[in-house]
């Protein structure tokens, strides 16, 4: 045995060979909020600045729905063989349909899959993407797994964000639904150059939900669900997103060795504006190079990173051999992930 | 109707003084996204040292013990980057050394130090002692007040004097010199980073040490 053979110490590389994506229904326009807003002042919040549009998924339409259509693109480009042959199924749902149970069972059940390992993966939040590209690649790289699919899908728009009372919120406008997938193989085609992981357990806790009531959200009765911060923590947030979100990006140019400034494309999640320009700004980019679909989609939590990527891939705006650098922070801080791609999906 | 105690501002008319954001006319609500939207992950350096150089720094020493050191200036012999060699003019508290950033360049420094609030201000210039406009205002604050532990706190701050772009005394300068200490003014961050690093360095190795702050040779 050759002991100096580097396939015996260095893990095999991981691609992301493709990406697809999914948005519910018509777009959604501000003005459905504005009508229900409690002040004109409120409508005009800048923390929660509304984008001009969002999706939202209809009332009886599954995360396995969207996950379903999101895939379809892939399917098309990659042959009806693609499904049966994925070895990981990794799901991200940010509203489960049965709370006890995550979609991925059914998600493989509905698409004639047939996966190795399949993991309802919760606590990536925002940076749910890189968080599955991370798991995805270790399984890969320590098993004879060979190809993965991870769904990120964001759900909470249509449902919790139009409820009566929670609709007239200045955040209300700001979310929108739609579901984004990666395709991950164990070869060198497009590899994944380096993943940045974090937990922050000294932020864990920060982000409520409540249901406006005395009531627990599994109990019958008055109050309508949502996910908040208490207004004094909302500052504490926005400065940790700050610098968690080009902290954890910085770490991955370092050992890449790349500068920020020499990314070819930077895709974050989106919670609104300010963070996207602080968030280029601190990476020393130009906006240009920071695409987001903020204004088309909303905030479009661990969704909105493969969105992106579909969209900028598919308007040709995504070159192969370029370096994309993907970076999210979740919930109120407690996680954050950043990964750099050898882009290789150009169409 | 008012909520104040006391008749803030009734001397001006109501909204004639622009951009003026108090509760009264700007609540949290409407104030909240103002401050945010202030808030960066970077600022631009001109944005944070423009007209002012701040600098500040913890340092595990007696706070009492440092000022008294600060306040003596022959201490900036031993934590400056470049001010060597000083000595007493004619003039009593002013003092004449080289800054060694400049060839042949003097240096005339008085300090102005007070006692109780424990501030020490080096008016300091290049070249003559006559208008001394380089101000380096410091302020040692007792840790155990603003961090709950011992020590001391230095805070420094230096202002963009207009002379720093343009030398006004420039018959005293000395033949050939081709810097001027303003031409450093963008440094100037960094600079004062390194010598208040140096200073913490020194006090906190005397005060680890058992040696007094202020060396014997300055008494």
């Amino acid at each position: 045995m050759d002991f100096t053979d580097p396939r015996l110490t260095s893990p095999p590389p991981v691609s992301l060979v493709d990406v697809a994506s999914y948005l519910p229904g018509e777009p959604v326009g501000t003005e459905y909020f504005t009508q229900f807003s409690r002040s004109e002042r409120m409508a005009k919040n800048v923390m929660f600045r509304a984008p001009k549009a969002r999706h939202h998924r209809g009332r009886d339409e599954t995360v396995v729905d969207m996950a379903e259509r999101a895939v379809a693109p892939l399917v098309d480009r990659h042959g009806t063989q693609l499904l049966p042959n994925i070895d990981i199924l990794l799901t991200h749902t940010q509203l489960p349909d049965n709370p006890v149970l995550g979609a991925g069972g059914e998600l493989a059940r509905r698409l004639n899959m047939n996966p190795h390992y399949v993991f309802d993966v919760h606590n990536g939040g925002c940076a749910a993407f890189v968080h599955m590209m991370w798991l995805a690649r270790t399984i890969m790289q320590t098993t004879d797994a060979r190809t993965a699919l991870i769904v990120a899908t964001q759900n909470c728009a249509g449902p919790v964000f139009t409820q009566t009372e929670i609709r007239k919120l200045a955040q209300a406008p700001v979310p929108g639904d739609g579901c984004g997938v990666g395709l991950l193989v164990k070869d060198g085609s497009a590899p994944i150059l380096d993943i940045e992981c974090r937990t922050y357990p000294e932020f864990a806790g920060d982000m409520e939900f409540s249901t406006g009531s005395e009531r627990k959200y599994w109990e019958p009765g008055e109050g309508q669900g949502c996910v908040s911060f208490t207004e004094s923590k909302v500052a504490k947030v926005f400065a940790r997103g700050n610098r968690l979100v080009p902290e954890v990006a910085h770490e991955v140019c370092k050992r890449i060795g790349v500068k920020s400034q020499d990314i070819d494309t930077l895709v974050t999640n989106q919670p609104n504006r300010l963070f996207l320009r602080n968030w280029h700004d601190a990476l020393e980019l130009p906006a240009e190079r920071h695409p987001d679909t903020f204004d088309q989609c909303g905030n479009l939590f661990a969704a909105g990173i493969p969105v992106t990527l579909d969209t900028e891939n598919q308007a040709g705006r995504l070159r192969n051999g370029s370096v994309v650098l993907m970076s999210a922070f979740a919930h109120a801080g407690d996680f954050a992930g950043a990964a750099a791609v050898r882009w290789g999906a150009a169409r | 109707m008012t909520t104040s105690a006391l008749p803030a501002l009734s001397d001006i008319p109501e909204g004639v003084v622009p951009g003026l954001l108090r509760i009264e006319n700007s609540d949290r609500e409407a104030t909240t996204p103002v401050i945010l939207e202030m808030l960066r992950s970077v600022y631009p350096h001109d944005q944070i040292f423009g007209d002012y150089c701040p600098v500040q720094g913890y340092i595990d020493c007696p706070p009492r013990d440092l000022y008294e050191y600060l306040a003596d200036t022959r201490s900036l012999e031993e934590w400056t980057y470049s001010l060597r060699g000083f000595t007493e003019t004619e003039e009593p508290g002013l003092w004449e050394s080289y800054d060694r950033l400049g060839p042949n360049t003097k240096i005339y420094t008085r300090t102005v130090a007070n006692p109780d609030a424990m501030t020490v201000d080096y008016h300091c210039a290049w070249d003559q002692g006559e208008h001394l406009w380089m101000v380096y205002l410091m302020r040692v604050v007792d840790a155990q007040v603003v961090f709950d532990k011992p020590g001391s706190v230095v805070l420094w701050t230096n202002c963009h004097h207009p002379f720093y772009d343009r030398n006004p005394y420039q018959d005293t300068a000395p033949e050939g010199r081709k810097v001027w200490v303003g031409d450093f003014w963008e440094m100037f961050s960094a600079g004062h980073q390194l010598e208040l690093d140096n200073l913490k360095a020194i006090a906190e190795y005397r005060a680890s040490n058992g040696l007094p702050i202020t060396p014997d040779w300055m008494k």
